[in-house]
């Protein structure tokens, strides 16, 4: 979710500087990552920042007309649904990868006991909401179906183009670059959710371009970035 | 193909094959596709598996969702998007979705949430169509499951109270029937002339907030101000469903209440051209952009929570 952000503010061409911290969370407003300090003011939350970017006057889609406008939102809540969801059931739902990845991960700024309290207690809650929405009766197999036919749709609507939106990128680019980027370069018990984004040859060459357009350019970028990465790990929910 | 099939699902009412989104889509589904499907309302619920509606019984395959179940049909050779190109058939994925994310709490809640809605339409309906002692538990069972589906998705911080939930899930929901206004347009269907499993969907979803009479019927309100969709769902209904649709304006609703809502679209919209005015001008603003709250409505029973603008 953090490269999102990144990806997104890149777009837009804002600089900015990223900080990890364990209480992150906490600091948060609304208790998600990631969020942005701006001055006085703080935002989180994909939506609710590109608002406020908006606002400041940088916007990505303005571009587009209001047919290509729901078709943006829509994809986006679609990447949303699957791709959030399956992350979070992978990460949280799926037991060997539960044991041996996430809840050292996420209990790794804490002394035990508390690691594993709020590890547990975070499991608890992701599960109340997989079954709330039908998911808690999936198996691994079938998450991974419905990973592959969103990467699928994904695939299929951008085509040969560069970005969703043809030529210029908007949110929904950034949002996609963000997930997939997270997919392809996290480190899990099997390759699974990742060779099934491979699959898709014009998503992973996607997701290189947009790297290479947005993230090496800059050296600062490119020294923090590893850093980035690797601590984005334990910020990642 | 040849074996028999047998959708069980609620019944309808309003001029509704029935009342349920989901039963309602899978029925929409059929008769597009031509799938020869029998259905039995349930009248005594213990028979249906697991409590899971709808459920397709054909020889001994019982399948019980409805993507499942469409799936199924489509393996049966009884497929309504034979003729879309796979773009389209992206895009019918996250028209689904965003169904799912934005209109579904929504509905959810006006049916089983909304205390005045519950008790005088949906728990006696539901309940009268069950049997004893099943009538008792089963409608407040499904209340609690849409209460919790809708504070788990979208409950979390910085919406702490389930009315600002409530005007958060209105909202979008309100939004979500705009976004697929435009994307409709002038056509028939969401893809040209014959309708296909979006089509089945996006009926499954807006005809119960359409014809279903409830005591507070703000998403209804709105969604009759789009009449494209109001035309889409009347047109499915005489030509799939051959119900007459007999023009059901709500008894005793206020039409100041809906000419208020229409104002209210205008001026919001106006609002955020003098909002873009305003920041280019100040320089520093003091909040990110959610506060209209120069918009205070007087409409019946909102709480006075601004509506906030549609599209952001």
């Amino acid at each position: 979710a953090t490269l999102c952000f990144q990806a997104f503010l890149q777009m837009c061409n804002l600089p900015i500087r990223v900080v990890c911290r364990a209480n992150a969370e906490y600091m948060s407003p609304s208790g998600k990552l990631p969020f942005i300090h701006v001055g006085n003011q703080v935002v989180s939350e994909l939506g609710p920042i590109v608002q406020f970017v908006k606002a400041k006057g940088h916007s990505l889609s303005d571009g587009l007309d209001e047919v290509q406008k729901a078709e943006m939102k829509a994809y986006m809540e679609l990447v949303n649904n699957m791709l959030l969801t399956a992350e979070l059931y992978l990460q949280w739902c799926d037991d060997v990868t539960v044991e041996e990845i996430t809840h050292p991960r996420y209990g790794s700024p804490y002394p035990w006991p508390l690691n594993r309290i709020l590890s547990y207690q975070k499991q608890w809650e992701v599960r109340r909401k997989m079954k709330a929405i039908g998911w808690a009766g999936k198996t691994l197999e079938q998450v991974l179906e419905d990973v592959d036919q969103c990467c699928q749709a994904l695939s299929q609507r951008l085509g040969t183009q560069p970005y969703f939106f043809n030529k210029q990128p908007t949110e929904l680019d950034a949002l996609v670059f963000g997930h997939l980027f997270t997919i392809l370069t996290t480190q899990l018990i099997t390759d699974e959710l990742s060779e099934k984004v491979k699959n898709y040859s014009n998503l992973t060459a996607f997701c290189r371009r947009i790297e290479q357009q947005y993230f090496e350019g800059h050296d600062k970028d490119s020294s923090t970035s590893g850093a980035t990465r690797s601590a984005k790990r334990s910020l990642l929910r | 193909m040849a074996a028999p099939m047998e959708l069980r699902c609620w019944g309808g009412d309003w001029g509704l094959p029935s009342l349920h989104p989901e039963s309602l889509t899978v029925m929409a589904y059929a008769k597009f596709s031509g799938a020869p499907l029998t259905v039995n309302t349930i009248n005594n619920f213990w028979r249906a598996p697991k409590g899971d509606v709808p459920v397709l019984v054909s020889e001994d395959i019982v399948i019980s969702q409805p993507a499942k179940i469409l799936n199924f049909l489509r393996k049966q050779k009884y497929n309504a998007d034979y003729e879309l190109s796979a773009k389209q058939g992206a895009d019918t994925l996250a028209y689904i979705a965003l169904l799912e994310e934005k209109l579904l709490p929504a509905l959810l809640h006006t049916f089983w949430v909304e205390a005045e809605n519950y008790c005088s339409v949906t728990k006696p309906w539901f309940a009268s169509r069950v049997a004893f002692p099943l009538s008792v538990y089963l409608p407040g069972k499904m209340s609690r499951e849409a209460l919790n589906r809708i504070l788990l998705t979208r409950g979390g911080p910085p919406l702490y109270s389930l009315t600002e939930v409530e005007a958060q899930i209105y909202r979008d929901a309100k939004e979500c029937l705009n976004l697929l206004s435009k994307r409709l347009g002038t056509s028939q269907f969401f893809f040209g002339h014959t309708p296909t499993t979006l089509d089945a969907f996006v009926f499954g979803f807006l005809a119960p907030i359409y014809k279903v009479c409830f005591p507070r019927v703000q998403l209804q309100e709105h969604l009759k101000q789009l009449p494209n969709l109001c035309r889409f769902c009347d047109d499915i209904l005489t030509c799939y469903f051959r119900l007459t649709v007999s023009g059901h304006s709500p008894a005793g609703q206020d039409t100041a209440d809906a000419n208020l809502q229409k104002l209210t679209q205008l001026v919001n919209k106006e609002s955020n051209l003098i909002e873009k005015m305003d920041d280019n001008l100040r320089k520093s603003p003091q909040h990110p952009p959610r506060k209209l709250t120069t918009l205070k409505l007087a409409a019946g029973g909102e709480g006075g929570s601004p509506l906030n603008r549609l599209s952001p």
